[in-house]
């Protein structure tokens, strides 16, 4: 999830052949609602947004949804605190940009064989 | 001194004022070293002086010194410019008030006063650290904005770089076909087709094709954002833009909104209703400087009311025009401005933000800028909650071209 089309684009791309099916969301409501419609497997969000903050939508994706790994996204990592990040569940943290083959063996890790 | 009591005359020698005492002829009787220092002469080559040869440029009825000596009215902190026996100007900040004359002589003038120059210097660099620190704010937003375009190029210039390997490893797959097919051997021509189709088939050759074209078209959109984003803070930051010239109002105030904007998205949302506006002459740095202030300071008064009400807000920028002169409007539904507040918040040093937080600056700096314009700035409370402020400017631009 990501405000940011080109951010979403550029995500699919590096998750391609991962075998993943990936579901897009431009927004916090708009991923609450992706949610509600199916489960997920992971979800993995950008943490400024407009609505509630990427923080928020994994803490009431934790709370609703706890067998949901969850990723965040900044472009500032060391802003957030990193026992805010585990009060809440966060399983881990990808600086923006990323690293390629860092996210996807991040995703492989949080999936653990899933 | 002569006729003073020697401890009468050992205070004025500590006082750190400069003080000369008139007479009702506005000659010198007593002076001391701080006054000597100031005019550059010796304290005996002052006292027997008129006071009006040291401001020789003054029509002497204009002096508040003047007033003091025919009707006995105080002033203070009256700013003057005197010259000194060399020529030399010095902006000086001038009181005085009566002095009793003794048994019947007519009143005469106690006049203090202090060199400007350095607390000039202190207006000065005041102004400029104001300016540096609404560029922190800016490089804030400005890092924030850039952030993103460089995520995805990175993200894509990289992906671009495995799809080349892909794509080598393909055309590596030609090479044999097509020595089997010049040679006219249609078995291993076959078999080399078979394996190349097998290839393209397993690395998506049509997809990475068609994604590379667009990977590398969002790449240049993201590159050309970032362009934008440069030039636009370098305006700001440019000392060029301090000269008066004419400029495009609701440009100024885009450029601002474009870089601080993205960083205020996740409590606020930005409105834009842009008038058609006529170029008027102004200096658009510090017009910018201006709506820097105001737009940070509407999006801090909607952070505060969201974070503790929750939701969304809304800022809007509206600009028109009216006869003779643009107008910028910035409406936000935050906090809202406290009784009393209103009437001081253009006052210098005056802030509602913890201190440490702010300097009290913005809204002051913006005032003298908008001023200096030959503009007006004004700001309101909105019946609804949150605040508006307004700024006028003249079209044809501020009357003289005093600085700001």
């Amino acid at each position: 999830m990501d405000d940011e089309e080109r951010i979403l684009a550029a995500l699919e791309r590096t998750l391609r052949r991962e075998g993943y099916r990936l579901l897009r969301a431009r927004s916090g409501d708009e991923a609450l609602r992706l949610l509600d419609a199916e489960p997920v497997d992971a979800i993995l969000s950008d943490h400024k947004m407009p609505g509630p903050s990427g923080l928020e939508l994994l803490e009431r994706a934790a709370a609703r949804w706890p067998g949901t790994a969850r990723i965040l996204i900044s472009g500032w990592p060391e802003e957030i605190a990193a026992d805010r990040m585990r009060a809440l569940g966060i399983h881990a943290l990808v600086p923006k940009p990323w690293d390629a083959r860092q996210l996807r063996a991040t995703l492989r890790e949080v999936l653990g064989g899933r | 001194m002569s006729h003073m009591g020697s401890s009468a005359e050992a205070v004025l020698h500590s006082l750190h004022t400069a003080l000369l005492v008139l007479d009702a002829d506005g000659r010198v009787t007593v002076t001391n070293p701080p006054a000597a220092h100031i005019l550059d002469e010796p304290e005996d080559a002052i006292v027997g002086r008129s006071i009006w040869d040291w401001f020789p440029d003054v029509p002497r009825g204009e002096l508040a010194l003047a007033r003091t000596l025919r009707e006995g009215v105080r002033c203070r902190g009256v700013e003057q410019v005197l010259t000194r026996r060399d020529g030399t100007r010095i902006p000086i900040g001038l009181s005085c008030g009566p002095l009793p004359g003794a048994s019947g002589t007519p009143p005469g003038a106690v006049v203090t006063f202090q060199e400007l120059s350095g607390i000039r210097r202190l207006q000065r660099q005041m102004l400029q650290a104001e300016k540096l620190a609404s560029v922190g704010q800016l490089a804030a937003g400005v890092a924030h904005e850039i952030n993103n375009p460089m995520g995805f190029i990175h993200a894509n210039l990289f992906q671009i770089e495995e799809y080349w390997d892909e794509l080598r490893r393909v055309w590596a797959a030609v090479g044999p076909l097509r020595k089997a097919a010049l040679a006219g051997e249609p078995e291993q021509a076959r078999a080399a087709a078979e394996h190349l189709e097998a290839l393209a088939r397993d690395t998506d050759v049509e997809f990475l094709l068609e994604d590379v074209v667009k990977a590398v078209r969002e790449s240049q959109e993201g590159a050309e954002r970032i362009r934008h984003i440069v030039q636009d803070l370098r305006s700001f930051a440019d000392h060029g833009g301090d000269e008066l010239m004419p400029a495009d109002v609701n440009a100024c105030l885009d450029s601002i909104a474009r870089i601080v904007g993205p960083a205020m998205k996740h409590a606020v949302v930005l409105r834009k209703e842009y008038g058609d506006l006529p170029s008027i002459r102004c200096r658009p740095s510090q017009l910018k400087q201006v709506f820097m202030n105001l737009l940070v300071n509407a999006h801090q008064a909607v952070e505060e009311r969201v974070r503790a009400t929750g939701g969304q807000g809304t800022i809007e920028l509206r600009t028109e025009t009216a006869p003779g002169e643009v107008r910028v409007r910035i409406l936000d539904d935050g906090v809202g401005l406290a009784p009393g507040v209103v009437d001081r918040i253009f006052e210098p040093f005056f802030t509602t933000r913890p201190v440490g937080e702010a300097m009290g600056l913005g809204l002051s700096t913006s005032y003298h800028i908008v001023r200096a314009h030959g503009g007006t700035i004004r700001a309101a409370p909105r019946p609804e909650g949150g605040c508006e402020v307004e700024v006028c400017l003249p079209a044809d631009g501020p009357e003289s071209e005093a600085s700001a």
